[in-house]
């Protein structure tokens, strides 16, 4: 590890290093795999693999549609939730823990359960809506702690240098502290959008047609069990490196971090 | 632009070395299938396994002592008496319990499975131990008797049974959904987020005369030119199993045991 390799991002273009591997990476080899497999399946053997791929297509959409809306949300959510938790407000104080012990402590399972179907008869949502509900009430929680300790890892006199030069305690936050935290708290932010588009696997519970239905739906009929999966799991793993490759160019941007 | 063309390479030579792994896959799961056909020898009176998707009244379902009871496990009790063996039930989720047979968690399956053309492809059929139909079940308050009449609605049904079959190619649907158990089907009619269920016709019986007896009604039964009888499905080729239920459903229809137990569960 000679210190020439060190490179910070923040100032200006990475260069490669002789040991550098270039696309030999993980994540290209993981993409070009999924891709070239999926390809490969859909071409070489389409009896059984172009069939399940076009029954799968709206599912794609529909699992997309909820992790986009979910992680919206709960980013709003997070986000007030890890100004709440920090907050002085005694109370304002207590009602953010209280919602995230709350939370946290119910499986996302169970919270989707009792949104469509216990709650159900109260209020009648649509099998969509309560799932972008659950899961941006349930991550909203995790990322509201992810704030919460990204706020509180910048340097104390970084409030007090802006409080002394002025700026009320609304100003500081917005344009001193939240501006750096957020350097902090993306890369954890990215592993959560992650964890949250694996988890839309769960709202097939709700019997909302996602990737997952689609896919069980389509192996309960032809038995197909091997192949469904298959593609299932490799169009799981498509979204999700893309979804990781979008995360890491911000980080990339963003991060304060040198990278090694 | 050498070194780009040398990892690309690398990495292309990597994806084919995968692809060939997921095709022996493949081919060991073929093997697979073929292998352990022949069963270990009985001592005493064979125990089968019977697989059920206890969420399924009256057919089969758990009672508040955790037992598998219903209609059709007493079928099939009645059964080993008289064909000389044991029957063991296992509760297992209905989707994913074909797969379970072939990979032989289980011997049988108990479970209100109708015998079609597809099924009888990849496993064997009992006899048919009764016949049933489709029935269209709607909320109280609404007036259509077909499929017809529920055209720009949302329609549900248990994922992968013949009830989602009938319904899944009819055009002219808002949605049709499928729903893990039952169950969570007839909940969805009574919140008002589907308009109709399809449903076997002793499940729709139970439904709407039980458990939400003021809130949905059996609008009409689905017309089909064929008859659907429900039987037990066992593992292609496994005659040992499928002999001794023959065996047990022929003696106890014999006797009048069966009539006696649908009569005991008011099954028409």
């Amino acid at each position: 590890m000679s210190e020439t390799r060190i490179i910070d991002v923040g100032e200006g273009a990475a260069i490669p290093s002789k040991t550098d591997w270039g696309l030999f990476n993980a994540w290209t080899i993981s993409i070009v795999f999924a891709i070239s497999t999926i390809f490969y399946l859909i071409v070489f053997e389409p009896a059984p693999y172009k069939r399940i791929i076009l029954y799968l297509s709206d599912g794609v959409i529909i699992t997309f549609e909820v992790t986009i809306i979910s992680i919206i949300c709960a980013c709003i959510i997070g986000l007030i939730t890890g100004l709440g938790r920090v907050s002085k407000n005694k109370a304002i104080n207590l009602l953010a823990s209280t919602y995230v012990e709350i939370i946290r402590g119910i499986p996302l399972l169970v919270q989707l359960f009792y949104i469509y179907y216990a709650l159900g008869r109260l209020l009648n949502v649509h099998d969509l809506t309560a799932a972008v509900i659950a899961m941006s009430v349930c991550y909203g929680a995790y990322m509201g702690e992810v704030f919460r300790a990204g706020i509180t890892a910048i340097d104390k006199g970084q409030s007090e240098a802006a409080r002394s030069l002025g700026f009320n305690t609304k100003q500081t936050m917005f344009l001193v502290i939240l501006p750096q935290a957020w350097r902090t708290i993306l890369p954890p932010v990215g592993n959560e959008f992650i964890a949250l588009l694996k988890d839309t696997s769960l709202v097939s519970i709700l019997a909302v047609s996602d990737l997952l239905r689609r896919g069980r739906e389509f192996s309960s009929e032809t038995f197909l069990y091997f192949e469904t999966f298959t593609m299932v799991a490799l169009v799981y793993l498509v979204i999700t490196l893309l979804l990781s490759k979008g995360v890491s160019l911000m980080e990339a941007r963003l991060s304060h971090y040198v990278r090694h | 632009m050498k070194r780009l063309f040398k990892s690309l390479f690398l990495v292309s030579a990597c994806a084919i070395l995968a692809l060939g792994v997921v095709g022996c896959g493949e081919k060991k799961e073929e093997k697979k299938a073929e292998a352990p056909a022949a069963a270990p020898a009985p001592a005493g009176p064979k125990t089968i396994v019977f697989a059920s998707d206890a969420t399924y009244p009256p057919m089969q379902y758990m009672n508040e002592q955790k037992e598998i009871v219903g209609f059709e496990v007493d079928v099939i009790k009645a059964a080993a008496e008289k064909g000389g063996f044991k029957a063991e039930f296992k509760n297992v989720a209905w989707d994913g319990i074909f797969g379970g047979l072939e990979n032989g968690k289980y011997d049988a399956i108990s479970s209100s499975v109708s015998i079609t053309d597809e099924r009888k492809l990849k496993m064997d059929f009992s006899e048919p131990i009764m016949a049933i139909e489709q029935m269209l079940v709607v909320g109280t308050k609404e007036k259509a008797t077909d499929l017809a009449g529920l055209k720009g609605k949302s329609i549900g049904a248990q994922i992968g049974t013949t009830s989602y079959f009938v319904v899944k190619d009819v055009k002219g649907f808002k949605a049709v959904k499928t729903y893990d158990e039952v169950g969570l089907a007839m909940e969805d009619l009574v919140k008002g987020s589907i308009q109709a269920v399809v449903a076997d016709s002793p499940v729709a019986v139970e439904y709407t005369t039980k458990k939400y007896a003021d809130k949905i009604k059996i609008a009409g039964v689905l017309k089909s030119d064929k008859v659907e009888n429900i039987g037990i499905a066992v593992k292609k080729g496994n005659k040992e199993v499928l002999d001794l239920v023959n065996k047990g459903l022929a003696a106890i229809k014999a006797d009048g045991t069966f009539d006696k137990i649908k009569e005991q569960h008011k099954m028409k």
